[in-house]
């Protein structure tokens, strides 16, 4: 530790530079050999230069292959020393060393006498040295002495050979499988808590791929009492891991028990993460809830501010999921309120303001406002987010609540920060008509001084589609086109479509903005110029379905879609028109934020947001192929064809194309002792096979697709729903679980899968339509069909609401999926695409009288379309 | 003193520092992945001995470890005549090298105590010693087992 020691010194001095800073590799690497071959060695001298070569290797400095081998033998002739502080040093530079040299296995000899030696001290770091310079080959002969260290009496020996054997298990798995005897007589163990730890860890490690192991892991050691503290925070964490990954499982009551029992834990390290693990499960349930909230109540009046500052994170993350479980909190958390760190203080607000009730709203957001200032963007966000969520749940205090969100818009904060408030606004606006007018005019103010060209944007889309909405539209007027004589060109171009908005919806303003829209025509930008331009002409034509289709209309297309399209139509000879047809449809995903809660109910935003992301990227690109079918029009969710817990587990994502549907089979196998072949599968029903891709070759544990293709038929044909029956088929072979070693013979072998359906919905994409009744109009009465039915199964509305919806996978628009508490009659208006790209309209005007009474028009740009719709609800 | 002792596997030279340094012979001995680093202690000498593992894949680093060394020891397994020829070859490559010029050698016969093992002229002659020059070598006829002229 000399070395050390007077590095220290000289920093203490003061005395200039710092003798490890400013090394330059070549120098020090030089010095390394001279002084480590020289005799004899100087242990001050070597742990000193030591220190340097891994101060080089730590800031990155690439070293050469031929000069990291020369080092690190000059390295190994510091064997001969026995001073403490050098060895140590050896072997952090052995491991640090060990990718860049070759030949490092030469001190495989010497690490294993050390390993097994009577020096304590350097038993451990010679074993994690060792596994680091040990490749697949040479592990075999150090399998014994791991095993035997595994079980070492002295813990850190223990410690070091577990830990090591985790890093191991990442490149060879199967060799470590061989250890687990060991590793699960050192889990037992009574002794040390770390070696309980590390052991259990590596158990883990080893199975985590295989759940019964580890549900077998978690019950026999959570039986064991006396267990050390970190074990358990572990075994906690695995038991929760495996809950939330598939909580069908058969004795996960088991685990659930365990997990609970950690509550009465005597550590409060288990204590908190058993608490943390039942917040993290999603399938809790308040019932569930309350004995982990209450052991976090305890924690809020705890004086260490750790566990303060865990209890309350942990407490508002609950909130979010569960506010009525936490409101029992509500007390301990206004005390926290005035805690005197900062951000235990914040949390708890945030906390509150989830749990709170409506008569406490407006005292907790008064005391916002002294809080604001101190406390990082970080936590602003967090609070923006609280206040948000109040308004989706108080509508009457909307108003108020924007009030303050506007108040800090003029604060000072990062661009997060402000996009967080800039959202809170819009989604005002969406909830409430009242405080829609304040909102506005809010952001109105918010864009006269705003750096951000991505939120002036975003402010101006928004004032756009709102705006000519209001009693008084003319007042954004003013806003608007001060954006167009001070801004940057991307939002003066903003502002130039957000004018031709209101010129379309508003004909009475229309006069004024065609004199602002010539003005704009003279911009320098060209493509202010450009939509100036275009919207001046448009305009002119006084063509309504050109207006409408142009200017109010949205495009419905995903635009990244869009472009792949028109690059391929480039690629063509281009002789014949681009068909817009063939451009898939991007689904509304911010709709489902709002509209998927139900009225009363809190939004768990993330976790529709993250429901709704469909993955943009078109997958049957890239299976060679499959390319030809591509586009995807629609892609269904995964579908489970197999129970959970099976031999063969298999899921289906259904994806519709012009006239094919691509059925994308995942497989994984579980059965450690197959490898499967040629696996695909085979379905039977009323349609056409035309094209299979199957998986040449699945092991154990990998997860990986194959895919049948057929044939649907044209719209005449199309009947409402296909039913396919289902088989996997594959060759089997049989393999050593151990070793991994695979018979020559193969055999064939089937496994019936669940039934597929093609329903309609597979052939409608959702299209949001912002104003459905011009849509209506526009389509014309020429391809309604009207029917009515009685739906004798539903009792209320919603329900039967919830059914349509589903059933025709359409979007709803106006938010009317949303059916009024109290009503008995309501209309769900909904929007789609068909396959081809038929728009699709639908209005189903409900009645509730001794069950739910339907009254179903269709109307669409091709009458098959209406007709089959009509005949799939009969 | 700092000696390197290399030599084919099998031809006992961890055995014959397990001798020198504690006077314990074992025949159950595993091969020497890499060195193993002895200091042993005679009278008033100290030796620092490297022991390099025999191995085809470790030979090319014998040269980095005999490098400034006092003395190179290179055994031989002398009732081994199959491996005779291999051995012989090791020796002169490893002779060869620029940087090892003038370093004296102990060429050691072992396993003397078995029968067909070549006595000390018989060494000098399969090994083709007498035609390295300009450096001090010796060629002994020894026994691990039997402790036969070690000491």
């Amino acid at each position: 530790m000399h070395g050390f020691r007077r590095d220290k010194k000289e920093e203490e001095d003061g005395s200039g530079s710092h003798s490890l800073l400013h090394l330059d590799k070549s120098s020090v690497l030089q010095e390394a050999r001279a002084t480590f071959n020289g005799t004899p060695v100087v242990a001050r001298k070597c742990s000193h230069v030591l220190t340097k070569i891994l101060m080089v290797l730590n800031q990155g400095e690439a070293i050469g292959k031929e000069e990291a081998t020369e080092t690190f033998f000059a390295i190994t002739k510091l064997f001969q020393s026995r001073d403490q502080a050098v060895r140590r040093l050896v072997y952090v530079c052995i491991k640090d060393m060990a990718s860049i040299s070759n030949d490092v296995i030469i001190v495989t000899s010497s690490l294993t006498k050390d390993m097994t030696g009577k020096e304590d001290e350097w038993r451990a770091p010679a074993i994690r040295a060792l596994c680091r310079i040990t490749d697949a080959q040479m592990l075999q002969s150090i399998e014994r002495l791991m095993k035997q260290a595994m079980v070492d009496k002295t813990p850190q020996v223990a410690s070091a050979a577990l830990t090591s054997s985790v890093h191991v298990a990442r490149t060879n798995p199967e060799v470590v499988r061989r250890w687990l005897n060991e590793a699960t007589e050192a889990a037992s163990s009574s002794g040390e808590g770390l070696v309980q730890y590390h052991a259990i860890g590596l158990l883990y490690t080893a199975r985590k791929h295989d759940k019964l192991a580890v549900r077998k892991l978690v019950s026999k050691h959570a039986r064991i009492a006396n267990r050390s503290s970190l074990a358990c925070c572990l075994l906690i964490r695995i038991a929760a891991k495996a809950l939330e990954e598939d909580d069908s499982v058969p004795n996960s009551g088991e685990m659930m028990d365990f997990i609970e029992g950690c509550l009465r834990h005597k550590s409060e390290m288990v204590i908190y993460e058993a608490a943390r693990s039942l917040v993290g499960l999603n399938a809790t349930n308040p019932k569930e809830l309350a004995p982990a909230v209450s052991v976090l109540q305890l924690f809020c009046s705890s004086p260490k501010p750790t566990l303060r500052l865990a209890a309350v994170r942990t407490l508002s993350a609950a909130a979010a999921i569960q506010p009525a479980a936490v409101s029992a909190c509500n007390l301990d958390l206004e005390n926290l309120m005035s805690d005197g760190n900062r951000s235990v203080a914040t949390l708890a607000m945030s906390t509150l303001l989830k749990t709170g009730g409506e008569s406490s709203v407006e005292r907790l957001v008064k005391q916002i406002s002294s809080f604001m200032a101190d406390i990082g963007d970080e936590l602003k966000v967090e609070v923006v987010r609280a206040v948000r969520s109040l308004c989706e749940k108080f509508p009457r205090k909307a108003s108020t609540l924007s009030a303050t969100l506007a108040q800090m818009l003029r604060d000072e904060g990062g661009v997060e920060y402000k996009s967080a408030l800039v959202d809170a606004l819009i989604a005002v606006l969406h909830d409430d008509n009242d405080a829609r007018n304040a909102a506005l005019s809010h952001l109105c103010e918010f864009i006269e001084d705003c750096e951000h060209t991505s939120l002036a944007t975003r402010v101006l889309h928004v004032l756009g589609r709102e705006g000519p909405k209001t009693a008084r539209p003319a007042a954004f007027i003013r806003y608007i086109y001060n954006r167009v004589i001070l801004e940057a060109a991307a939002v003066r171009a903003a502002a130039v479509t957000a004018l031709a908005q209101f010129g379309a919806h508003c004909p009475q303003l229309l006069p004024s903005i065609l004199v602002l829209l010539r003005r704009c025509a003279l911009d320098q930008d060209d493509e202010v110029r450009d939509r100036a331009t275009l919207y001046i002409a448009i305009f002119q034509s006084e063509d309504q379905s050109l207006i409408s289709s142009f200017i109010s209309g949205e495009m419905h297309y995903s635009v990244t879609a869009l472009e792949k399209s028109l690059k391929n139509y480039l690629k063509t000879s281009c002789s014949e028109e681009f068909d817009m047809k063939t451009v898939p449809i991007a689904t509304p995903l911010e709709q489902g934020i709002t509209s998927g809660s139900a009225p009363g109910s809190a939004p768990i935003e993330p976790v529709v947001a993250r429901a709704k992301a469909t993955v943009k990227e078109d997958p049957l690109e890239k299976v060679p192929q499959l390319a030809k079918y591509s586009p995807v029009f629609k892609s269904s969710g995964p579908l489970a064809l197999t129970e959970a817990l099976t031999e063969y587990t298999v899921s289906c994502v259904k994806h519709v194309t012009g006239s094919h549907v691509v059925l994308q089979f995942t497989c994984e196998n579980t059965l450690t002792d197959q490898l499967l072949e040629d696996v695909w599968v085979q379905v039977e029903g009323d349609l056409e096979i035309v094209e299979i891709v199957n998986i040449d070759e699945l092991k154990c544990g990998v997860q990986q697709s194959c895919y049948t293709v057929v044939e649907l038929p044209d719209v005449d044909n199309l009947s409402s729903t296909f039913t396919l029956a289902c088989t996997l088929k594959f060759k089997v072979r049989d393999c050593d679980p151990t070793t991994g070693e695979v018979d020559d013979g193969s055999y064939d072998d089937d496994y019936v899968l669940e039934d597929i359906e093609i329903t309609v919905a597979d052939h409608i994409q959702k299209v949001l339509k912002a104003d459905w009744a011009a849509a209506w109009e526009e389509l014309g009465p020429q391809n309604e069909l009207e029917d009515t039915f009685a739906l004798s199964a539903m009792n209320t509305l919603q329900e039967a609401v919830k059914q349509i919806h589903s059933f025709l996978g359409m979007q709803a628009c106006e938010r009317s999926d949303n059916v009024p508490e109290g009503r008995s009659a309501h209309t769900l208006l909904l929007a789609g695409v068909f396959r081809g790209g038929h728009a699709v309209l639908v209005r189903s005007r409900l009645a509730l009288s001794n069950g739910v009474t339907m009254n179903l028009s269709v109307r669409s740009t091709d009458p098959r379309v209406s007709n089959l719709i009509t005949q799939s609800v009969g | 003193m700092e000696l390197t002792l290399v030599g084919l596997q099998y031809s006992g030279k961890t055995t014959f520092v397990n001798v020198i340094a504690s006077g314990q012979f074992s025949e159950d001995m595993i091969p020497t992945v890499g060195f193993n680093m002895r200091k042993i202690t005679k009278g008033n000498v100290t030796i620092k001995l490297w022991d390099i593992g025999g191995q085809p894949r470790f030979r090319s680093m014998w040269e980095r470890y005999c490098r400034g060394v006092n003395a190179i020891v290179y055994m031989v397994d002398s009732a081994d005549h199959e491996k005779m020829d291999a051995s012989r070859n090791e020796l002169h490559s490893l002779l060869d090298k620029p940087q090892l010029e003038n370093i004296p050698v102990l060429v050691l016969g072992n396993k003397r105590d078995l029968p067909g093992a070549l006595d000390e002229k018989q060494l000098i002659d399969r090994l083709n010693l007498s035609a390295i020059q300009n450096r001090e070598i010796c060629c002994y006829s020894i026994s691990c087992k039997e402790k036969e002229n070690i000491g």
